[in-house]
């Protein structure tokens, strides 16, 4: 039962959690430039705005640019029930694997890139190749970085691998660990689109992927794009946290009490690792965007660099 | 020290050692490359001082603080002073772009490991199963040698590849004869005063320090 | 102390104080002949440790750090037999360099050379395997300094090669000693002696063998780069050709003699651990490349330092074939090789250090009709030519006689074959250039011959020794006999 309260507890932190991260963030890089800051609940008023908006799309868009956002908060909702950021004890458990995860997320990429390519724009597909490139990049690292953490755990179902971690921290400090977090670190940050791949905060189209590609989107659809952003960088935050720093996570067994700590717990690791990343983004200038293949590159050695360690260093 | 905090210990150094090693094929800014090969000489005194601490050792926790104090202290301030000196600061075109040298360094890191077979099937431990990390850090700085053009690269290069040798020998025995490590230690230092005096004469005779500009003596 | 001890530290301490005195007292006129005594010293001491290890146990001193066999003192006598003409020709070569640099550089040059043959001297002393590295990686430092002596663009491009390629190739050396301690290690030597050759020696069937292989290639490719064997020989020709005449006759002469010496020492333990068949492969293959490498580059050759630096590539390939032969007589002609070869080389660098300075330039082509200009130096140059070339009556053509006979009796017909094949393109490649440089028709009227011919006396001189070599070993052969002995692994 505890399981079920569980799930729907971190459903509902994410969803109405994620655009209070996002002006959490905004609200941080505001100050350490500055400027005082459009406060945190300013996310949440602008999505309020674009609900009450017509939903528009542009002539000669078909089906698939009108399916991409739903597709994109769709994916992301299930991989919020899936993933253990309160619980380990999904009811869902059975396809809480590391890789299916992955495989979803990337279905929303993918689906906001054909939309980027259905506008028939020249931004909208620029935005949908820069992004398809960053992907081509990221998944591999991904994958490779999941088989390294899953060897030392035995499987790569979420829920054990979090468990299996919180069982013996002191694995965590092995370098295969290490590696792989800073390449799961990596290409997070390409994922979700953040400073120093990606800039959120500009519309410079040398440089933005991300925005290039929604740039045609207005209203509800564009709101619940947004939204959905905000819940792809929480989840890849939370896994990040859960990942390599499973503590509080409440296990089998643990009561409402343990759930409530739990939340509270996820609530602080993934505000910490938000204000992180903007304060380093405020540091941070963005790469070229020739430079980004060399960073995931490098991300993807690291990832290979833990499974050959997993494989000798036993 | 209980086996399995030395063992995570252990590995969390050499994954120190291993991760700053790769980190220099990354990085283009030579200032960054220092403070990177710094941090390696860093993680081989931590690599000595555990393996002292679980021994028991003390002469080898003092030879670990001498590691330490050459390999972070003394020779990166060198090459900070070399560098300083003058002007260019970057690695502008490597022959190898960076990205294609990051994955060959993932497939030296294969290489490595299968090399080493031999050598962790002779005395399995958790110290000899550490053996290709080092001999990665050995083939990267060995490629970084060979594929950059600046001179303090190269210097750079030749000293990733003494740090992976230092680290084979203690990980291996815990280190050669007191004598041996110290001729070894001297030659190394004196090898990168000469490098250090050459470069100057390089900048000083061909107005930089690409190597590139070394064409004279050929056939 | 007691008087042997002494006697085992002298060849390596005279020098060392020799230098103490350089830094001291600077490049004088009273103490310009100082670096000829010291090389007269360690000579002498040479001569006087292998009376006393020929046929009997081997010497030890400074707290068992340093060991001489017979192998190690027919060393010392080739590093003294060598040093010897070279220091004598120090003070001819700094005298006409003026400036106000001169002093400190002359001081310099005086420091690094007596530096340079303590390190070669403590090489072949070392009783262990790591300190052979120590001194050998030692005169790389000093001799970078001595190669980039003159602060020309090219003396500092050779310096940094040299000091680069060398460095990390005894780097590889390195770790293979690393690796081979190991190895030691588990095969119940102790802390303190798993790197002494003698030990390694008489315990080497019990290291493991994977480890061992590794150990033994990375050693050969380390010693084999300081010994200018193909393929990494690319430091060579630029740093002998850059180097002041008598410190490239000492590198050319010894310091690859010093470098093969370790290779030879590893073969010893390598062979027993492993068998013949793994250092043999080995050692064909580095001395076919190394033939053919100076056989191409000889052909079209135009500088006369780099074609001698180039000889000096074959004939490391030469030993290399010989210690892949294997067996006494091979050694023996091996090590024979290395005398003649060292005095030959370092006359000859000598000699063409006198026609650069007359000619002003190392280009062969600005060389010519020099037997006319200058009979007794063309003459000495063009009969030492010869005695690298391998004609009798020097001793360089009794080793390479005695090394193809081993080869065939060891059944490596072709390799000789295919060798002495590659030979013969150096003997028509540097005939051809000796003939131009000799008899070519000179352009302008020579008249520095008088100076120049005098520089004849040490060719002269070390032609003389080699072509007695040649006829008759005398005292040196029971010496050689031991010396080869060793250098086989029967002998301890």
């Amino acid at each position: 039962m505890t399981g079920v309260a569980g799930v729907v507890l971190q459903v509902l932190l994410v969803a109405v959690g994620s655009p209070l991260l996002v002006g959490v963030m905004r609200q941080v890089r505001a100050r350490l430039e500055g400027r005082a800051g459009a406060g945190l609940w300013q996310p949440w008023r602008d999505l309020r705005k674009l609900m009450r908006k017509q939903a528009i799309t542009p002539a000669g868009t078909g089906w698939v640019f009108r399916a991409a956002p739903m597709v994109l908060a769709g994916t992301a909702l299930v991989v919020a029930a899936v993933v253990p950021l309160v619980t380990t004890e999904s009811p869902l458990d059975g396809v809480a694997d590391l890789f299916a995860v992955t495989a979803l997320l990337a279905l929303g990429s993918v689906a906001l890139a054909l939309a980027g390519l259905d506008t028939g724009t020249a931004f909208g597909g620029m935005g949908a190749s820069r992004e398809v490139t960053v992907l081509a990049l990221v998944e591999p690292t991904i994958l490779v970085s999941v088989f390294a953490l899953s060897i030392p755990a035995g499987s790569t179902n979420l829920g054990e691998l979090v468990a299996a971690a919180e069982a013996n921290w002191l694995s965590l400090l092995s370098p295969v660990t290490l590696l792989a977090a800073v390449a799961l670190a990596i290409v997070s940050i390409a994922e979700s689109g953040r400073i120093p791949v990606d800039n959120p905060a500009t519309h410079l189209e040398l440089t933005m992927i991300h925005e290039a590609m929604i740039l045609e989107y207005a209203g509800p659809d564009l709101a619940l794009i947004e939204w959905a952003s905000a819940m792809r960088l929480t989840l890849l935050l939370g896994l990040l946290a859960g990942l390599f720093a499973p503590w509080g996570i409440a296990t089998a067994g643990a009561g409402a009490l343990g759930l409530l700590v739990a939340a509270i717990v996820v609530v602080v690791k993934v505000t910490v690792l938000g204000v992180a990343l903007a304060a380093g983004e405020v540091f941070m200038a963005k790469l070229r965007l020739f430079r980004i293949p060399e960073l995931l590159a490098g991300s993807f050695l690291m990832a290979l660099l833990a499974v050959a360690a997993s494989y000798f260093l036993v | 020290m209980p086996d399995l905090t030395y063992t995570e210990l252990l590995y969390l150094a050499c994954g120190a050692f291993l991760l700053t090693g790769v980190m220099v094929l990354w990085r283009r800014d030579l200032r960054a490359v220092i403070r990177l090969f710094a941090l390696q000489g860093l993680a081989l005194a931590a690599v000595i001082g555990v393996l002292a601490a679980h021994q028991g050792d003390l002469e080898l926790a003092l030879v670990g603080i001498g590691v330490g104090a050459l390999r972070a202290g003394l020779l990166p301030y060198l090459m900070a002073r070399a560098l300083a000196a003058g002007g260019e600061d970057r690695e502008t075109r490597p022959l190898v772009n960076v990205s294609a040298s990051l994955v060959v360094a993932a497939a030296l890191a294969m290489l490595a490991y299968a090399i080493s077979r031999p050598l962790t099937e002779l005395a399995p431990s958790p110290a000899t199963r550490a053996v290709p990390v080092a001999l990665t850090v050995l083939l990267v700085g060995f490629f970084v040698l060979v594929t950059r053009r600046r001179a303090l690269s190269q210097v750079v290069g030749f000293l990733l590849m003494d740090n992976a040798i230092t680290a084979t020998a203690f990980l291996t025995t815990s280190g050669v004869p007191l004598v041996v490590e110290l001729g070894v230690s001297l030659d190394v230092l004196l090898a990168i005063l000469v490098l250090y005096v050459l470069t100057n004469r390089i900048r000083a005779s061909f107005g930089g320090t690409d190597l590139d500009e070394l064409r004279e003596l050929h056939d | 102390m007691r008087a042997s001890e002494l006697l085992v530290a002298a060849p390596a301490g005279v020098p060392l104080l020799a230098a103490a005195v350089y830094a001291v007292f600077g490049w004088t006129r009273r103490t310009a002949w100082l670096g000829a005594v010291a090389a007269a010293l360690l000579l002498a001491a040479a001569v006087g440790l292998a009376v006393a290890v020929t046929g009997k146990p081997a010497l030890t001193g400074c707290w068992g750090l340093l060991r001489v066999d017979a192998l190690s003192a027919y060393m010392l006598i080739v590093i003294g037999a060598v040093a010897l003409p070279a220091m004598l020709a120090g003070p001819g070569y700094l005298a006409d360099r003026t400036g106000p640099r001169a002093a400190v550089l002359a001081r310099r040059y005086g420091v690094f050379t007596q530096l340079f043959l303590a390190a070669m001297a403590l090489a072949v002393l070392a009783a262990s395997l790591g300190l052979v590295w120590v001194a050998v990686e030692a005169t790389t430092i000093v001799t970078a300094f001595l190669v980039g002596h003159r602060h020309t663009r090219k003396a500092t491009e050779a310096a940094w090669k040299y000091v680069v390629i060398c460095s990390v190739g005894i780097g590889l050396a390195l770790l293979g000693i690393v690796l081979l301690y190991f190895a030691a290690l588990h095969a119940g030597l102790g802390e303190g002696e798993g790197l002494d050759l003698a030990l390694l020696a008489e315990r080497a069937t019990a290291l493991d063998p994977g480890v061992t292989r590794l150990a033994v290639l990375l050693l050969l490719l380390g010693f084999g780069t300081k010994a200018g064997l193909a393929p990494m020989h690319a430091w060579l020709p630029d740093a002998h050709s850059q180097a002041p005449a008598p410190v490239s006759a000492l590198m050319s002469g010894v310091l690859l003699a010093v470098a093969f010496y370790a290779i030879l020492r590893v073969k010893v333990v390598a062979d027993q651990a492993l068998g013949p068949q793994f250092t043999r492969v080995l050692l064909v293959a580095a001395a076919l490349a190394s033939l053919a490498v100076a056989a191409a580059l000889l052909l079209a050759q135009r500088d006369f330092k780099r074609l001698l630096a180039y000889s000096s590539i074959e004939h490391m390939g030469l030993l290399a074939l010989g210690a892949a032969v294997g067996g006494a007589l091979a050694l023996g002609a091996v090590l024979l090789h290395i005398l003649g070869h060292g005095l030959a080389k370092s006359a000859l660098f000598l000699g063409s250090g006198h026609i650069q300075r007359a000619a002003g330039n190392s280009r062969i082509e600005s060389v010519r009709g020099l037997a006319a200009r200058a009979p007794l130096l063309g003459g000495a140059f063009g009969v030492g030519l010869l005695a690298l070339l391998g004609m009798p009556p020097f001793s360089l053509f009794a080793s390479e006689l005695g090394i193809a006979r081993a080869g065939f009796g060891a059944g490596l017909g072709w390799v000789i074959v295919a060798a002495f094949a590659l030979m013969l393109v150096i003997v028509a490649a540097v005939g051809r250039h000796a003939l131009l440089m000799l008899l070519g028709r000179s352009s302008e009227p020579g008249d520095r011959t008088d100076r120049v011919d005098r520089g004849a006396i040490p060719l002269v001189a070390a032609l003389g020794v080699c072509a007695v070599l040649g006829i008759t070993l005398g005292p040196l052969g029971d010496l050689l006999g031991s010396a080869a002995a060793i250098a086989t692994g029967v002998a301890p």
